[in-house]
């Protein structure tokens, strides 16, 4: 038996979990329908495809979700998990989801699927004949994972780094890379048997000003890491960064790059696509208003040719959405597609110019990393600041860049602490700002950049 | 000057935390950030280690309360406490909270100065203004 597998039987023995029955799952694997798989979908679907954010506790209240977002013409079904399995804390899930179910109220902020289990939880998945998507943000996945896979879960959002920065403070990276290596591995085992598992990386991070290099930096890494295991179709992504033209030249640089260390690796022959995250940062609390920043997004998202596009609500400011606000907006969003033909092909090459060496130069160093393997590597770029995320809580992260808006909202990198990219760069970075200020006006500039579409 | 900087208790709002780190850092402090999540226990460990003159901790989800009522049982273990101006800004109450109410409160608790809902700067302004007043 090989090391992998020893693991896996490890893994799925917990009292919580189903008692997994790994051939008659890799039989399911490889006979469910094409449709299931997202990889699939976006061979054939010919169109940006639509995905909302979204859980609940129980079954019966999620298959009503997946009801009203199928009466929407939804191309991608959410499946988001609560905060205690995320913390593999299936004990106090138990406990939420039986008062969820005996009261008829909420008591988890997504569905437990570990505790649902495989075998309840593909009925549903399979049910609707549409891809869906794990949304999570678990450092150790795995239980969660094989658990995903058996239900008929074909995509599997999340990463070792996008994943750890913007949630936890002290859980060890190193330990992250070796659960989600784990993780990796699956699912290219079961790549091999059907349409391919896609993995999708975690772009938006923290969602705080945070420059496009880096947001590039860490994509290309989490999909190397993918692929060197054995993944066949990834997903990068990024969220809107609050300036359109900046969103147009990330994802001209993202997919450019992608596609070029994907080949410097000898994995050219792996899918990899584009994900746009409609605003992740705090909504305005207009609910008309957000409908007006969905909409741009998604504008946006046509701009950038994104393959996937994955939506808010008008809730957003207040809590988790209903049913009927969360499946509006994917009607409203595929409407607005609709819409959209013909886009010219824009961008601004000095932009292009600058952001691509600035990902090369950063990307350099971490391969220059004198350890032996690419998540070492990865691991020492980012404890020593190489790789810096803003606002991540996480005590590894170096947090010494600064950045904020320029008077076209771009995100400018005016303090650039160790991250390795060029004076020039550098230079041209804070020549967009205006750095005469006191330091005080410079922090107040900051706020109001953080909060730039609540008013 | 050092400056010992945090989010106490089960509060990861970091965004208001690298600001302050910031804004310390332009004022010309030495800054000792012990980011989010932080127990009080762990700020007066800090405080030691360093030899700070300053601790500053803050904090947005409201509970704020709880985990520092017993700071006076704290400082009183330590001499050398004595000099260190205690700081705490922030949101401090969950829900509506009246700074009337609340700025006494915490100064009983042993902080030297309490900032309720109060601009950054401001609050900053006046850490200033008190190191001045209370040079020996």
């Amino acid at each position: 038996m090989s090391l992998l597998q020893e693991e896996r039987n490890i893994i799925v023995q917990n009292k919580y979990a189903d008692n997994f029955d790994f051939a008659e799952i890799e039989e399911f694997v490889k006979g469910a329908s094409k449709d299931l798989f997202i990889s699939h979908n976006f061979k054939t679907k010919n169109k940006m495809l639509v995905q909302p954010r979204g859980g609940f506790p129980t079954y019966k209240k999620m298959f009503s979700l997946y009801e009203f977002f199928d009466g929407a013409d939804v191309d991608v079904l959410p499946c988001t998990v609560d905060s205690n399995t995320r913390l593999n804390d299936y004990t106090s899930a138990a406990k939420m989801l039986k008062l969820s179910e005996e009261n008829e109220v909420d008591m988890l902020n997504g569905y437990p699927l570990v505790n649902h289990g495989y075998r309840t939880t593909r009925k549903m998945m399979t049910h609707f004949n549409k891809p869906i998507s794990l949304r999570h943000g678990t450092p150790d996945a795995r239980l969660l994972v094989e658990t995903a896979i058996a239900s008929g879960i074909f995509e599997i959002e999340g990463g070792p780094i996008t994943y750890l920065l913007p949630y936890s403070k002290n859980f060890p990276l190193d330990k992250a890379f070796l659960y989600w290596k784990y993780v990796e591995r699956v699912c290219a085992n079961y790549s091999v048997l059907n349409e391919p598992i896609n993995r999708e990386s975690f772009g938006p991070l923290t969602a705080t000003l945070v420059p496009p290099c880096v947001t590039i930096v860490i994509q290309l890494c989490e999909m190397l890491l993918s692929l060197e295991e054995g993944v066949k179709s990834f997903s990068v992504s990024f969220s809107q960064t609050g300036s359109m033209i900046q969103d147009i030249v990330t994802a001209k640089v993202l997919r450019k790059l992608a596609r070029h260390y994907a080949e410097e690796i000898n994995c050219g022959d792996a899918d990899i696509h584009l994900v746009y995250h409609q605003w992740m940062g705090a909504f305005p609390a207009n609910k008309d208003y957000s409908e007006q920043l969905i909409n741009t997004a998604t504008i946006i998202a046509m701009m950038v040719k994104a393959d996937k596009i994955i939506t808010k609500t008008r809730d957003e400011a207040f809590g988790i959405p209903t049913r009927e606000s969360n499946a509006k907006t994917v009607a409203n969003t595929q409407y607005t597609l609709r819409m959209l033909n013909g886009i010219p092909d824009i961008t601004d090459e000095m932009e292009e110019e600058i952001l691509t060496e600035e990902v090369m130069s950063i990307m350099e160093a971490v391969f220059n990393d004198k350890a032996d393997t690419l998540w070492r590597k990865v691991f020492n770029s980012i404890k020593s600041g190489v790789i810096d995320c803003p606002y991540s809580p996480h005590i590894i992260n170096h947090n010494e860049v600064v950045t904020v808006r320029d008077k076209n909202k771009n995100i400018r990198i005016i303090k650039k602490g160790n991250l390795p990219i060029s004076d020039r760069c550098f230079e041209y970075e804070k020549s967009q700002c205006d750095l005469n200020k006191d330091a005080s006006s410079i922090v107040n500039d900051i706020i109001h950049d953080i909060g730039i579409m609540q008013w | 000057m050092k400056v010992v900087t945090g989010v106490v208790g089960n509060d990861i709002h970091v965004v208001a935390n690298r600001l302050i780190d910031i804004s310390l850092q332009a004022r010309g402090f030495e800054v000792f950030n012990l980011g989010v999540n932080t127990y009080l226990e762990e700020f007066i460990d800090a405080v030691i280690e360093t030899n700070a003159d300053v601790l500053l901790i803050s904090s947005l989800n409201g509970e704020a309360e709880g985990w520092c009522r017993e700071l006076k049982i704290l400082k009183s273990k330590y001499k050398n406490l004595k000099d260190v101006v205690f700081m705490i800004g922030g949101n401090l109450a969950v829900g509506e909270g009246d700074a009337d109410v609340l700025v006494p409160k915490f100064k009983d608790y042993g902080f030297d100065l309490v900032y309720h809902q109060t601009d950054l700067n401001t609050g900053l302004d006046g850490l200033e203004k008190y190191l001045e007043e209370n040079k020996k």
